[in-house]
């Protein structure tokens, strides 16, 4: 594409580095900004700049934080002994949207995969430990993906907790709900029997 | 099972080629590297999702091209289905059984069985372990989908494990809490893969003896005899065994990955002491064990290719051979010759029905 300034060519490829931002619909949120006042764009531009410059990585969960621990962790009124472990960020939003966990979270950055370059020592599984024993925490949700490289992460976490009272647990797999049983795969549909659940009107909520 | 008619493009030597086949014999004829093989390799891609003789797709798309494409028009069962490939060099190369394509491919492993035999089969008996391996698993995961996904997962899970033995050993550091969780994970895969190969090899034994004797015509006892670690001790055992070997050597030392076969002529080992013609005669017989043992257990006829069919076998043994296979209990066959006369020939002796077809360099007369 050819710019009559080097400004809009400027922009224009900044948008267009985002994910799913092609050159076209790049150029279309450039001249749309054309359009607003300047106060708008300025409004924009710093969100933008001031994201990368302040935020934080929660000290104790490794969650996003505007401040030094994250308002999850500051709650009070949270579980304080229970820890969902999940792997990224997107995974807490993703769980904090069901309503149905009011504990804490602990993001690890991943899963063990060293065929990737990625061990225990890059993930955040040292400061979980730590936690356990420092926060006094008796359950732990393993929130992580049903993959090899999941059940290898729950595994060794599971050996490195050297408190018997500590209770893990793992997601419930299986038949997702509103789903048909013909269209279940059969892995799933497997697990869904042997690790049935008594029914019981609690179910029904 | 059969297939009626295939279609090819970009497909090794081949631009664009239509086939359609009888559903007894078929035959390919044509000088040393006009496509034959390649034809039999179309039909093996399209019933286990990829090649027979190359790993890679680079070396299976039209050179100078960037992608392939076959189809297969099936009668599974008495129903028509179709098969295709598509691949597009760099991509995740797609296959589509009657227009729905897969999620996971490993799902169509045993929906079209297939037998190849060709001159490289020897290598079954004279080459390492992991040919005989090969030969457990692709006759296994045509029969037994759970076989296939515990092998799959089994292998990921031992990828990992001497990944990080290599990480270890490069980082002068020692992760026992990791090392036993892939112990732990590696343990019911590989419980799977082993009773199941275990049972196979003595289910497998009389009928390959069976073929033995109708292909020697001899009475030699032949014997096979599967050798696996894990008669002896759990796995779970081993691992704890070899925990200071796998450190030092940087890969897992015990397993389902190391088992075998060994094989016997009147008490000889095979490798050692069989002749060219013996051998010949061993690794048929094995194959044609492997059909029947197929047809018998599976949920339909496999499809049988014979490359190159009078290699190491004179015509009164290929012949034989041939009447072998148009017995009944065999379905639907390609077989593939350099010479055109000597085999037709052949098939018109035994008087078996057969459509022949003339390959020129990529081109097809019948």
């Amino acid at each position: 594409m050819n710019f009559s300034s080097k400004l809009i060519e400027r922009a224009v490829e900044g948008f267009s580095s985002l994910p799913g931002v092609g050159k076209k619909s790049a150029l279309r949120y450039v001249l749309h900004l054309l359009k607003q006042d300047e106060d708008a764009t300025k409004e924009i531009a710093a969100a933008i700049s001031e994201l990368k410059a302040n935020i934080k990585e929660c000290d104790r969960c490794h969650n996003i934080s505007d401040t030094k621990t994250c308002s999850i962790c500051n709650n009070d009124l949270r579980k304080q002994q229970t820890v969902c472990v999940v792997e990224t960020i997107r995974d807490v939003m993703a769980i904090e949207e069901t309503g149905q966990f009011r504990g804490l979270y602990h993001v690890l950055g991943g899963v063990i995969s060293p065929l990737d370059g990625v061990g225990p020592n890059e993930l955040n599984i040292d400061s979980l430990i730590d936690r356990i024993a420092k926060e006094n925490i008796k359950e732990l949700i393993m929130a992580v993906s049903p993959t090899i490289d999941g059940d290898t992460t729950i595994y060794y976490i599971s050996k490195k907790i050297t408190d018997p009272t500590v209770s893990v647990s793992t997601l419930a797999r299986g038949i997702s709900f509103g789903g048909e049983l013909e269209y279940a795969d059969e892995v799933t549909l497997g697990r869904s029997i042997v690790g049935r659940i008594p029914y019981s009107n609690d179910n029904k909520k | 099972m059969q297939i009626n008619k295939l279609i090819l493009n970009q497909f090794r030597n081949y631009e664009k080629a239509t086939l359609e086949f009888s559903d007894q014999i078929n035959c390919f004829t044509g000088l040393n590297g006009m496509g034959k093989t390649n034809l039999l390799d179309a039909i093996y891609y399209l019933c286990m999702t990829k090649s027979n003789f190359n790993q890679s797709d680079k070396h299976v798309v039209q050179h100078e091209k960037d992608f392939f494409r076959l189809e297969g028009h099936f009668l599974r069962k008495d129903k028509k289905e179709t098969v295709a490939v598509k691949a597009v060099l760099g991509k995740k190369k797609i296959i589509e059984r009657n227009e729905i394509p897969y999620k996971r491919m490993a799902e169509h492993i045993g929906l079209f069985p297939v037998v190849i035999i060709k001159p490289e089969d020897t290598l079954i008996a004279t080459g390492s372990s992991e040919e005989r391996r090969k030969f457990l698993d692709n006759t296994l995961s045509q029969l037994d989908q759970d076989y296939l996904k515990h092998l799959i997962v089994y292998t990921k899970i031992l990828k990992q494990r001497n990944a990080s033995l290599k990480d270890f050993a490069k980082r002068n550091f020692y992760d026992e809490a990791l090392i036993e969780s892939y112990n732990e994970q590696l343990v019911e895969p590989a419980q799977y893969i082993f009773e199941t190969r275990k049972t196979f090899v003595d289910h497998f034994h009389p009928v390959f003896l069976k073929y033995y004797k109708i292909i020697s015509k001899e009475q030699e006892v032949v014997n096979c005899k599967y050798v696996s670690q894990l008669l002896e001790n759990q796995l779970q055992e081993l691992l704890i065994q070899n925990k200071d070997k796998d450190k030092y050597s940087t890969r897992t030392n015990a397993g389902i990955h190391k088992d075998d076969i060994d094989f016997f002529i009147r008490d000889f080992e095979l490798k050692k002491f069989a002749s060219q013609g013996q051998l010949k005669s061993f690794i048929l017989a094995m194959k044609l064990a492997q059909y029947d043992f197929l047809a018998e257990k599976g949920s339909t006829k496999p499809i049988l290719l014979l490359d190159d069919i009078f290699d190491k076998l004179d015509t009164n043994r290929v012949k034989q051979l041939i009447e072998l296979v148009g017995r009944e209990n065999f379905g639907q066959t390609f077989i593939s010759d350099t010479g055109a006369d000597r085999l037709t020939n052949i098939l018109e002796e035994v008087g078996l029905e057969f459509r022949h077809f003339l390959v020129d360099n990529g081109t097809i007369n019948n």
